[in-house]
């Protein structure tokens, strides 16, 4: 029966041609929406990637009244240390990192610095990134960033004036300005706290104390994000303590918890599809499949009906009709799925070199306004390959779907071929 | 003779017209039965009825000893596969499929392995004399070579009884004159019972015995 259902597919080849396009492109399709709409998602988490974190907690503050020495964002407002402890406990939390970023408005130029302990995972981060020179051996040492050492000239082992202190270069490192907590300059975390206390404007826009910190680095386990972030909103916010909004419209002592999720809607794309639009295409394209299927089944049908009736009369029972039609349907299906999975591959590497540009909001990667040339431009924009790749389990939907109509079109068909009188269609032919 | 075939009082109604109306006779064992009849008196009919194609109405057919008038279709056709083999005027042959492969048809739905398949396949194909064009398609044979395929496919299963309805009709007269040659071979050497139906005087004069059908009736026997 395989045999006469390869030959049959194979001499016939151009009736059977519709059916094995239409199975390929729906398989391409739906390979390449559910791909698209995956790859979005995980566009979406980029720039938590960048940082080994999933949350990421700042307080929003106060805006200092003039721009000398140390500052913080009013979007890094000072947070108490000990609130590490709380968010340890929150079930799904797996490691916690934290800093202290600074606007250090100097004479002669502005500097953002990071104090980091270097053996946490933020530290790390930036460990892997200092590309010259070595991790600061003491509070005295300080890595500075590629782009803002070659706009200030600063070369290897030279001292600098942060905030009245004086700091030795001993490294350089690479990272991309526009990623979250991006600085100009990365120092040990204990140096920066004190530059922070003993800043009379620091002190005068926000009460600072000796171990304050202001963004905290949280990494929960993947399927808790949700859970972890919702769980902190309440851990953390309490509505009747918020005293007023900053410029950029968050409440006055309030905790923002960050979640890639946040940055779904920041990523502009035509491809960038919602869930609701993928299952509503799914939904039409499967129903259009199962209806240019089924008319070409039934034609197909139509005009082996003398096929049907010699079959019958050598003794093939409906069963054994059943057996031929399937096996012929599931070679066709087994050639489509190979053409529209090869071309699905070919297709997503096509779509693998479109990029992905994700807003990054201000207060991620917070750049005083009056500073940039283009105020506007300070919302950053950071852009990624796509995350786009071929996964296997794609198959599986359009797979089911197609085997599903498929079946349920020979079915349906075969209560026609079952009523098919032998004499009637060979007597008179 | 044994009797291989009883009709008892069979009738069959299609449409509005009583097609075979309360016929009963035998089919012996060995036999080369002809059935004539003008068009329309119902004798392809009749023979859709013994070669179990289709249902009678009403009456009954014995079959080696089986009644066949009450089984459903999927065992009507599970008979046909074991018992019987039919011819028909327009060969039939499946034309995706070639020689060796039709005559072998009957043999799909079936659990006979592949080279067993061959073999009997082969075997049917010497026995029309067709065995040195098994790898031809339909399209490249004559009608004649033709209706030898479609007698071979019949002989394959080693059928009880072979009915043909109008087996020359679409033949010229000297092809046609063969196959009759054939199908009265295979029931003198092979003792294969052959029902066959004809309208034509030369064809059924040289069978054993002839049944005349006038109107679904026997006109005379």
């Amino acid at each position: 029966m395989l045999r006469y259902a390869i030959k049959e597919l194979v001499k016939r080849k151009k009736k059977y041609a519709l059916n094995v396009l239409v199975i390929s492109l729906v398989v391409i399709l739906l390979i390449t929406l559910t791909s698209l709409n995956i790859a979005y998602k995980n566009a979406s988490k980029l720039p938590f990637e960048s940082i080994h974190s999933s949350i990421i907690i700042q307080k929003n503050g106060n805006v200092a009244e003039n721009t000398t020495g140390a500052l913080v964002s009013c979007s890094l407002a000072p947070i108490k240390k000990d609130l590490i402890n709380n968010i340890k406990s929150v079930d799904g939390v797996q490691e916690i990192s934290y800093g202290l970023s600074l606007w250090v408005f100097d004479e002669d130029n502005f500097k953002r610095v990071l104090g980091v302990n270097w053996d946490d995972s933020l530290g790390r981060k930036i460990k892997s990134k200092i590309y010259v020179g070595s991790l600061p051996q003491s509070d005295e040492e300080i890595i500075a960033e590629k782009t803002f050492a070659q706009e200030n000239n600063i070369i290897l082992n030279q001292k600098i004036i942060i905030s009245g202190e004086t700091f030795i270069v001993a490294g350089f490192s690479e990272t991309t300005g526009k990623d979250i907590v991006s600085s100009d300059v990365y120092a040990n975390l204990k140096p920066v706290q004190d530059m922070a206390y003993n800043s009379k404007n620091l002190q005068d826009t926000e009460t600072f104390g000796e171990s304050d910190i202001n963004i905290i680095f949280v990494d929960a386990k993947q399927t808790k994000v949700a859970d972890v972030s919702k769980e902190l909103d309440s851990l953390l916010n309490d509505p009747d303590s918020f005293t007023g909004n900053t410029p950029t419209g968050q409440k006055i002592g309030s905790y923002s918890i960050y979640t890639p999720e946040s940055f779904e809607n920041q990523i502009n794309s035509i491809f960038n599809i919602s869930d609701k639009i993928v299952l509503l295409l799914t939904i039409v394209i499967l129903i259009g499949t199962a209806l240019i299927l089924f008319k070409s089944m039934a034609h197909a049908i139509t005009e082996r009906k003398k096929e049907f009736g010699i079959m019958k009369t050598v003794g093939f029972t409906n069963k054994d009709l059943k057996k031929q039609l399937t096996l012929e349907v599931l070679i066709q299906i087994m050639v489509s799925f190979l053409i529209g999975i090869l071309v699905s591959i070919i297709v997503l590497f096509a779509l693998s070199n479109l990029t992905v540009s994700v807003n990054i909001p201000w207060e991620l990667n917070p750049y005083p306004h009056f500073l940039a040339s283009d105020p506007s431009s300070v919302n950053t924009v950071q852009t990624y390959p796509l995350p786009i790749q071929f996964n296997p389990s794609y198959t599986i939907l359009p797979m089911l779907s197609i085997l599903i109509i498929s079946f349920l079109t020979i079915h349906i068909l075969l209560k026609k071929i079952g009523k098919l009188k032998p004499m009637e269609v060979l007597k008179y032919e | 003779m044994n009797k291989l075939i009883t009709i008892k009082e069979l009738s069959k109604t299609l449409g509005r017209v009583k097609a075979v109306n309360n016929i009963s006779f035998s089919i012996n064992n060995g036999e080369l039965l002809a059935i004539q009849g003008h068009s329309g008196s119902g004798k392809s009919t009749l023979l859709s009825l013994l070669s179990g194609l289709e249902n009678q109405d009403d009456g009954e057919i014995i079959f080696d000893n089986k009644k066949i008038g009450n089984m459903n279709e999927d065992d009507l056709a599970l008979f046909r596969r074991k018992n019987v083999g039919i011819v028909f005027q327009s060969f039939n042959l499946i034309p995706t499929l070639n020689v060796i492969e039709n005559i072998a048809l009957p043999l799909f739905p079936t659990n006979v392995n592949k080279k067993e398949m061959l073999r009997r396949a082969q075997k049917s194909a010497e026995a029309v004399g067709l065995s040195n064009r098994l790898d031809h398609y339909p399209n490249e044979l004559s009608g004649g070579e033709q209706q030898r395929v479609a007698i071979a496919r019949a002989l394959i299963n080693n059928p009880k009884v072979l009915f043909a309805d109008e087996p020359t009709g679409n033949l010229d007269s000297k092809t046609g004159k063969k196959i009759l040659e054939l199908l009265k071979s295979l029931n003198k050497e092979k003792g294969l019972t052959v029902v066959m139906v004809t309208h034509d005087d030369s064809i059924a004069k040289d069978c054993d015995r002839i049944i005349k059908l006038k109107d679904g009736r026997i006109q005379d026997e």
